[in-house]
Formats: C-alpha cells, sequence, structure tokens
C-alpha cells in the first residue's frame, strides 16, 4: 500500500491527492520538474503542465541538450548499439565514466570481437579510448589508450579533425606522428563509430567538433556515432515531450501554447528566482532530490519509498521497470521497450498518481 | 519633442514579453490601446498599463524609465530610424532580430541579448549575461549584423555563430568566446577564458591580452593591417579603447585549422 505524507507526518492519499491538486491549481505558475518517470509518466506530467498552464524540465536536462543542441544546429549521425557492434571495425570510446553512464556497454558492443558485416566482416576490431578513468582503461583489452582530462578532450578532436583534413597545426613533431596516426586510422576505417555520453561533462561544442569530424570522414568512408542517452529516462521523455509538443523537455505553457527555451524553463532558476510558485518534483527511479536551494516554494514529491523530503507533500511511487512493467526508451536498441517488473508491488505508478491528481484539477480558470 | 515614456510603477510578478512596445507597433494606437496590451507570459495576466505610467510622446524615440531582469524582448525587431533607452536592466532577447535603429541600456542584458540582430546598434552599460549575440536553440546562425558594445562583461559564449556585425566587450569575456564563430568580428578588451575561438570558420577575434591558444590556432607573425587601422577609425565613436587596440601592431594567428583555418585571432605583440 503507497504511502503520502505532509512535512513528515502521513496523510491519507485521497487528501494528499486533493492538497496537490489544490497547491497546483493555485499557483500562477506551476513547475513540473524532475520528470524522472517511463514515458507513461512523462505523459502525464506533461499533460499536467498544459493543463495547469505551468513549465516542464527533466532532471537531466543538461545533458540531453547538450547531445539535442547538436542535432538540431549542426546535425547528427547516429545509429544503435547493435549496428556499432555488427560493423565497426575502429570504435573511439570518448571521455571517462562511460561504463559507469551504461554498466551493460562492454557487454553489448562486444569490441573484443570482430564485426560480422561488410567487406572487413571478420578482420579485428581496433578500440581507441580518448580520455578513459584509471580502472576504465584496463577494461577493454588491447584498446589504444589515448590519455586526457575531460577539458583536454575538445582539444583533442579540434586536432584529430584538422590532420584529417590535411590543415596544420601546433604540436611538436612526435606528438604530431601519434596524431597523423591515429587520424589516418580513421581514414581507413571501414565503418567507425564514435560512443559518447554528454552526461559524463561533454558539452555540445566538443560534441560539435566530433560530429563535425564524422562529418569530414563521410565524404570518403562511413563513420556515425553511439551516444549513450542521459540517466533517469532523459531519452524516453524527450521522445514523449517531442511528440506532445514538438519541444524537449524545458517548456513553458504559460501563454496557452508550448514554447521552448532552455534559459528560462530551466527549472532551478524558475524555482530560485521566484517565477515558479509551486512546483511539482518526479524522480521515481531513485529518489534523486531537487538542485533548487529556495525552500519556501510549494513542493510535491513523487519518489520511491523512503526518498520522502522532510518538507511539503510526498506521495510514494513505484519504481519504473522495478516495482511496476515500464515502456522506457533502450540503450540497447535504440528504441522504445516494455521493461517487466523485477520486483512487482502495488505502488501506484506516476501516470496513476498524476492522473489522480488531474481528476481534481478542474479546468484552469485564468486568474 | 520629448520621447515617449514608459516609467516602472514596481518590479513585474512575472517575465514580461514587450515586443509589441516597439515604435512601429505603437504607432497610430490610442494610449488606452497600448495600456491594454498583454505582456504577461504566464496565465497571470499582466497588461502595460499594470506595469507602466505611460507619457505620451515622439515614437522616433522610446524611453523605459526603470528596467528589469524580467523585461524579455526589448526592442524586439526595432527598425532602422527609431531609438530606445532603458534605463535600467533588461531580461533575455534585447533587441532580437533587430533590422536596424539604437538601443542603449544604462543596466544590464540577459542572456541572448542582439540575438538575431539584423542591424542595430545595440550599447549595454552594464554586463551581458551568456549567449551574446547568439543564436537560439536550434537556429543556424547568430547576429547577423549591426553593432553591439558591452561596457561590462559578457558571459559565456559570447558571439557565438556571429555570421556578420561586430561586437565589443569592453570587460572580461567569459568561456568560450567567439565559439562557432561563422565570420564577423568580436573585439574583447578584458580578460578571456576557456576555448577561445572553437570552431571558427572565418571570423575574426581581436583580444587585448592574450589569450591560451589551441593548438589549431597558428601563429603567422605581426602583421602592418591597413584594415585594422580603417576599422579603429570607425569605431573611435564606440569605444576608444577598441579602436586604439586596432591602431597598434597586431600579431595574427590562423584558424581555426579544425575548420578551414581562415578565421583569426589578433592579439598586440
Amino acid at each position: 500500500m503507497s504511502k503520502a505524507t505532509l512535512d513528515g507526518k502521513a496523510i491519507a492519499l485521497d487528501d494528499a491527492y486533493r492538497q496537490a491538486a489544490s497547491i497546483l491549481s493555485g499557483a500562477k505558475f506551476p513547475l513540473v520538474a524532475g520528470l524522472g518517470a517511463d514515458v507513461p509518466g512523462a505523459r502525464a506530467a506533461i499533460l499536467l503542465a498544459e493543463r495547469l498552464r505551468g513549465a516542464f524540465d527533466h532532471l537531466a536536462s543538461r545533458d540531453l541538450l547538450a547531445d539535442l543542441d547538436v542535432k538540431r544546429s549542426f546535425g547528427m549521425f547516429t545509429t544503435t548499439a547493435n549496428e556499432a557492434r555488427v560493423r565497426a571495425d575502429v570504435v573511439i570510446l570518448v571521455g571517462p565514466g562511460l561504463t559507469k553512464q551504461w554498466p551493460g556497454m562492454l557487454e553489448r558492443l562486444a569490441l573484443e570481437q570482430a564485426p560480422v558485416h561488410g567487406t572487413h566482416a571478420g578482420k579485428p576490431r581496433q578500440v581507441i579510448w580518448l580520455g578513459p578513468d584509471a580502472e576504465e582503461a584496463k577494461a577493454v583489452p588491447g584498446a589504444r589508450i589515448i590519455p586526457a582530462t575531460l577539458e583536454e578532450i575538445s582539444g583533442v578532436l579540434a586536432v584529430w579533425r584538422a590532420r584529417v583534413g590535411g590543415r596544420r597545426v601546433n604540436l611538436e613533431a612526435a606528438k604530431l606522428e601519434l596524431v597523423d596516426g591515429l587520424a589516418q586510422t580513421l581514414k581507413d576505417a571501414k565503418f567507425g563509430c564514435f560512443v559518447w555520453a554528454s552526461a559524463v561533462g561533454l558539452d555540445a561544442l566538443a560534441i560539435e567538433m566530433m560530429q563535425a569530424l564524422v562529418t569530414d570522414l563521410n565524404v570518403t568512408t562511413r563513420f556515425t556515432g553511439l551516444h549513450i542517452g542521459a540517466r533517469a529516462g532523459a531519452a524516453g521523455v524527450t521522445q514523449a515531450s517531442g511528440w506532445m509538443t514538438g519541444f524537449p523537455p524545458r517548456t513553458g505553457f504559460g501563454r496557452g501554447y508550448p514554447e521552448h527555451d532552455p534559459w528560462r524553463f530551466e527549472a532551478s532558476r524558475l524555482i530560485d528566482s521566484g517565477e515558479a510558485d509551486a512546483a511539482m518534483w518526479i524522480s521515481a527511479f531513485d529518489g534523486e532530490a531537487p538542485s533548487w536551494t529556495r525552500s519556501d516554494i510549494p513542493l510535491i514529491t513523487l519518489a520511491p519509498a523512503g526518498a520522502a523530503p522532510a518538507r511539503g507533500l510526498f506521495i510514494e511511487v513505484g519504481q519504473p521497470g522495478v516495482t511496476h512493467d515500464a515502456v522506457l526508451m533502450a540503450q540497447e536498441t535504440g528504441g522504445m521497450t516494455l521493461r517487466t517488473a523485477t520486483a512487482p508491488s502495488d505502488a501506484p505508478t506516476v501516470a496513476q498518481v498524476i492522473d489522480a491528481i488531474m481528476a481534481q484539477v478542474s479546468e484552469v480558470s485564468p486568474c | 519633442m520629448t520621447a515617449f515614456t514608459f516609467t516602472l510603477r514596481q518590479e513585474p510578478p512575472q517575465r514580461v514579453d514587450l515586443s509589441a512596445l516597439t515604435p512601429d507597433r505603437l504607432a497610430g494606437k490610442s494610449l488606452a490601446d497600448i495600456e491594454k496590451i498583454e505582456i504577461g507570459t504566464t496565465r497571470a495576466s499582466i497588461k502595460v498599463g499594470d506595469l507602466f505610467k505611460i507619457a505620451q510622446g515622439d515614437l522616433k524615440t522610446l524611453r523605459y524609465e526603470g528596467g528589469s531582469s524580467r523585461f524579455d524582448l526589448v526592442g524586439a525587431k526595432l527598425l532602422p530610424g527609431f531609438s530606445l533607452h532603458v534605463d535600467g536592466d533588461v531580461g533575455l532577447q534585447l533587441g532580437r532580430l533587430a533590422k536596424g535603429g539604437k538601443i542603449t541600456v544604462a543596466g544590464s542584458a540577459g542572456a541572448y541579448a542582439a540575438s538575431g540582430n539584423e542591424g542595430a546598434h545595440i550599447e549595454i552599460k552594464g554586463d551581458a549575461c551568456e549567449l551574446l549575440a547568439a543564436p537560439l536553440a536550434g537556429e543556424l546562425a547568430g547576429m547577423s549584423g549591426g553593432r553591439v558594445v558591452v561596457r561590462g562583461k559578457a558571459g559565456a559564449r559570447a558571439g557565438d555563430r556571429l555570421r556578420r556585425g561586430i561586437l565589443i566587450i569592453e570587460g572580461d569575456a567569459g568561456e568560450d568566446l567567439g565559439s562557432r564563430l561563422i565570420a564577423g568580428t568580436i573585439i574583447a578588451l578584458g580578460k578571456t577564458a576557456g576555448r577561445v575561438g572553437y570552431l571558427n570558420k572565418r571570423g575574426s577575434l581581436v583580444l587585448a591580452k592574450h589569450p591560451k591558444l589551441s593548438a589549431t590556432y597558428l601563429d603567422c607573425g605581426p602583421q602592418e593591417l591597413t584594415f585594422a587601422r580603417l576599422l579603429a577609425r570607425s569605431l573611435k565613436a564606440d569605444s576608444a579603447a577598441a579602436a586604439s587596440l586596432l591602431s597598434v601592431k597586431l600579431r595574427r594567428f590562423g584558424g581555426d585549422t579544425a575548420v578551414y583555418g581562415k578565421g583569426e585571432i589578433l592579439t598586440p605583440l
């Protein structure tokens, strides 16, 4: 049986739904944030934001927008993990902590095996890892490790791109020879693939440089990229947001129609500036807490058991794919998938809780 | 005649969209009509008359007495021949897609100031937030003309995807100045940080302080650039310091060779 608390004290679920509805419909510009949910949860949350004429943001927007900004202002070559496994003869892993971002990465990519399709089928795969963590470096036997700090990665990618294009760089002879060898490996690839995760701290500029290099390489060969999605269901939520509003998270309905602005609708800024006057925080995967600092804005938290904050209204929800079956974007296939519950319980889903709250929100009357 | 003046009554309770308040859009409207214009951005309505006391005057010059960091889209799509002055701060997207005219802000400006500017002369006496003159999310190009002078500091990624026009930053510039420059000129008199001119196609960066350069910028040696002296003369009225920077002998670094290497960073010897 799921639980609800108000400022730490237990209250009845029906009261909690009524309270939540009254907080949200009484607000001038409510925020639906976190959005750590499966696809039905995200759908319900975005519908709620629209009904309330509020704004919504995802807790990993920084990471998902780093990739999306490149996609929408430059372009992006991407493929699925399976395609990379069966075709790629050169794989370049970019950045530290990739195996933490996607624990199943090495198993899925099977980097030690040879590609099975194309003229290069059966020839050993070359793996290059730019700037891995110290322990991670050993995870792929035979990988060529290029040490670099996170801050150095964008500079390294720039140098690679210059040398692939045959343009000069300001490097000492020994380093230049290494870079040129690497540039030759990239050019000789039959099907190359970069693997990266914006969540480790790569920003849109570094990703744009990498994708521009991919574009350059595609003049003479096949090259693509595989990005590891951000945490808390970000990829699925972005898809749902896209088909519902035409925009990714950080979108507001203040004027009755969706407006997307990554600056204006950033959740922490909306709360800390006082522009949003009530918030719903959804974090169903792990109960991650919001990053804003202000504590005087009415808050409704939807999180799993044990993640109740000391302040505000808390309604327990189940964990997608753990306590209930959930539709989520799968990193392995690059598509939506149904994850069956691993430890089913009767805790309600985010969508069920939001639907119950929404039933108490009448059509919002103009202030 | 005196300027058409909007005097701020109190700090706006929410972000306000002031794009409707430019001279061409106010022309022919009565005072009562103007007071009824909706400027709110949430479901709580807010009208011009709720926020401002209006003193009618010559619409060629428009004044805001008092500003706020919640004033968005001030002077958006401004047309040539008109001028606008804000005695205070402004919010997002100052002078967004302005075709021409002159905008002065006595205070500081929020993010995306001069975004998509096509020809306006914009002066910000205080600081500018991040993404000065940059494109909005998903757009392909930033400012495409005009001139922007920031007397204070600028935030990260000033001049991102600049296509044409001149950007002068008299104070320190934030991280990644001139990222993804397409063309145009950026002059920065203070310190710079991060990846200066990253992904620069063919833009010019003139920097008073020698930046940390990436390996994709190549030293082309000291240059006697006749054009720099001509540019200096044309900048004198806007920024004496920028003009004097361009009057000295400059060392040229060509780059970003990751792209084409047709851009440049110029610094004093």
